[in-house]
């Protein structure tokens, strides 16, 4: 550790990737491999936890749509349950992966008071192991989206890289909220409160264009809304997400649902997201066996 | 990091560390009203004291290099923990600067990372990636890890299951083989049975030797005797002495038993010190040592005219023998000072004994108040086990030979 106070946001990040991350990434393996295999064992239905979250949430939005679809006298497309699919397991993932990074420092209190290891690895285990969840659900919506009239196209190139941004916000939000929780532990109790609430201010049941031209606006300023809302469009409708998308649902009036800009809002969140909450991390990780 | 070109060390300059009593805001409702304090510019700089703090460790400097061997004591609170998380990087330090160059291994917690539900062999792999090690080292290593341990049968069994012992033997033969650049270890010395300690020790002990720096931690005062080459005695964060183990371990009981001046300000006696006849020299169990103890009887004063000496074993704190100066026929003068020619036998094993003087009242049996104490290393002299020698004589006794059993008679009384 270097001993002069004197610190700079590109030596930080180094030390953080360099010294930190990479010499420790056994231990990463290792702490993943932990957080895969105890919430495995001892559990009755194995793998099925892995597709049984965003199963409800299919389930719970179909039965949302069915409610509106009834109201509104139209009919419930295949291809919205086939979209709503699409968008539960990043959100499962988001929701999973914050669940267990929040407490990931605070519930290895023996481990944070008395061993050194970079801190970082304990939050980022946490959402690491969450993919191993995720990508069990993501085979299996990937073998289940043909029967929902879904066409695999060109358009699924997008998918790695909205994978990619979707894993950095977590992980982003991830440390910090970890972080956050050791120092005041009433953050766990909102985070619980937000992750409840949060599936309806992220369009998840619902689409942006639902709620009309400027609400739809304000909900994709959540940074997780253009991701799966991106996922969404390329997966089910092939959509480029290059070229601009206007809708005349509604009533009637014309009004822009898809703008590439909305992507750049959100990868702009996921990358200096990741840079300044790792700062603080690290930043405030000096400290930590003092406030544990 | 980075071992540099004159090999692996500790460095430990100057080091200041605060810590706060109490608590610390642990709620946001907290953390509002100390932000407009730091916003009014009402806290004071960072490395001065403000309310509620205290100095947990004050301007400690010392070095380890390769091939020493550093002790560190005092009493509990002195600071020996807070300076091996400084040193394990668990804590930075308020001021000053603290280094390890070279790869650190930490006899600490050593199984801090384990979890209940997995198995000893999964175990096995996550505590050895906590403390630093490659997974391929830890395979090349597993089989001697669980053979040192002793749980060869249950190592696919989940460490939820396993004895206290099976725990702390897996993690302390986890740690014990990390082959560090550095070696820390706190307190780690007492684990499983008596003889897994001992087995334990004596790998500490291959360890310490081996050349590498290595600092500890311990209340056990024999083995940092026995273990180490430089000692340190704290107390209240300060560094007291340095010097050798035995010299640190004297002065620490000495400063122990003298801080404690229960027995009122007006006694007749007093007992101003007790020395060896050549200090620091260590004595042969089984041989005998020679002290001397001076005091002052004041005849304006009250309370007994008897002193007592009491010899202590230092790592189990037992007392080995006690007895008074009226009952060796000693009386001390009515008036003035006084000196006292003390010879002890010390017929008990080898190790720390401390000779601790009280003054003694006969009438209650109890000690009045204490005196200072002197220490001494007993080192290996007559091959026996035990608490204490019984200075046995053995005779080879013919049979049939009448003589055989005068002839011990003779012997027994030729030593009286």
């Amino acid at each position: 550790m270097p001993a002069e106070p004197r610190r700079s946001i590109v030596g930080d990040l180094r030390t953080i990737a360099v010294n930190e991350i990479w010499r420790y990434r056994e231990l990463l393996y290792q702490l993943t491999l932990r957080d895969i295999r105890i919430r495995y064992k001892q559990a009755v239905m194995g793998f099925g936890w892995a597709i049984f979250m965003p199963g409800l949430i299919v389930l719970a939005g179909t039965l949302v749509r069915f409610a509106m679809a009834y109201m509104g006298g139209s009919k419930v497309e295949l291809s919205e349950i086939a979209g709503m699919a699409v968008k539960a397991i990043p959100w499962s993932f988001f929701v999973g992966a914050l669940g267990f990074a929040t407490a990931s420092l605070t519930g290895n209190l023996q481990l944070v008071s008395k061993i050194y290891f970079p801190r970082e690895v304990l939050p980022l285990s946490a959402t690491l192991a969450q993919c191993f969840d995720t990508t069990i659900g993501t085979v299996t919506m990937a073998v289940a989206l043909p029967f929902l009239g879904v066409h695999y196209g060109i358009a699924l190139l997008w998918v790695p890289l909205l994978a990619l941004l979707i894993f950095m916000f977590t992980a982003a939000t991830a440390l910090f909220i970890s972080c956050a929780n050791l120092f005041f532990r009433d953050v766990k109790y909102i985070v619980q409160v937000l992750l409840t609430f949060g599936i309806f201010f992220t369009p998840v049941f619902f689409e942006p264009r639902m709620f009309g031209q400027l609400g739809g606006r304000i909900m994709l300023l959540n940074p997780l809304a253009p991701l799966l809302e991106g996922l969404r469009l390329s997966i089910v409708h092939g959509h480029n997400l290059v070229t601009p998308l206007v809708t005349a649902t509604g009533s009637g009036a014309s009004f822009p649902v898809w703008n590439p800009w909305y992507l750049a809002y959100s990868a702009a969140w996921a990358v200096i997201g990741l840079v300044v909450s790792a700062i603080i991390f690290h930043r405030a990780e000096a400290v930590f066996a003092e406030y544990v | 990091m980075v071992p540099t070109a004159s090999g692996p060390s500790i460095e430990f300059e100057g080091v200041w560390k605060k810590f706060q009593r109490g608590e610390l805001h642990d709620s946001l409702r907290d953390l509002i009203p100390a932000m407009a304090r730091r916003m009014m510019g009402r806290t004071p700089p960072k490395d001065q004291l403000s309310q509620g703090e205290f100095w947990a460790v004050r301007d400690v400097s010392f070095s380890v290099k390769p091939g020493e061997a550093l002790g560190i004591i005092g009493p509990n609170g002195a600071g020996k923990s807070t300076i091996l998380k400084l040193l394990t990087q668990i804590l930075t330090p308020t001021r000053g600067r603290c280094m390890i160059h070279g790869r650190a291994g930490a006899l600490i917690e050593v199984s801090a990372g384990f979890h209940p539900d997995l198995t000893g062999r999964e175990n096995v792999f996550l505590q050895g990636a906590i403390m630093g090690m490659r997974s391929r080292e830890i395979a090349r290593r597993f089989d001697e890890i669980v053979a040192f341990a002793e749980i060869e049968q249950f190592i696919d069994t989940p460490v939820k299951r396993y004895s206290s012992g099976m725990n702390a033997r897996l993690g302390f033969a986890i740690a014990a083989h990390i082959d560090p650049d550095v070696l820390v270890i706190d307190e780690v010395l007492a684990v499983g049975d008596v003889r897994f300690q001992t087995k334990a020790f004596d790998r500490i002990k291959e360890m310490c030797t081996s050349g590498i720096p290595v600092a500890i931690v311990s209340h056990q005062l024999d083995r940092i005797a026995s273990l180490c080459t430089h000692a340190l005695l704290l107390d209240r964060g300060s560094v007291v002495r340095r010097g050798t183990p035995t010299e640190c371990i004297e002065t620490y009981l000495h400063n122990e038993w003298s801080a404690d001046p229960s027995g009122g300000s007006n006694l007749a006696t007093t007992i101003e010190s007790i020395e060896m006849e050549h200090p620091g020299e260590p004595v042969r169990s089984g041989h005998s040592a020679r002290f001397l103890l001076r005091g002052s009887v004041n005849p304006s004063g009250d309370g007994p005219r008897t002193c007592a000496i009491r010899v202590r074993e230092m790592n189990t704190g037992k007392s080995l023998f006690a007895i008074a100066t009226s009952e060796c026929g000693v009386e001390l003068p009515e008036e003035g000072p006084f000196e006292v020619a003390i010879e002890l036998q010390f017929n008990v094993p080898a190790g720390v004994v401390s000779v601790e003087t009280s003054i003694w009242d006969r009438a209650t049996h109890r000690d009045v108040a204490r005196g200072p104490a002197a220490t001494l290393q007993l080192v290996e002299g007559i091959r026996f086990a035990g608490s204490v020698h019984m200075q046995p004589l053995m005779q080879l006794v013919q049979p049939r030979v009448e003589t055989g059993r005068s002839e011990l008679a003779n012997a027994v009384e030729s030593r009286n």
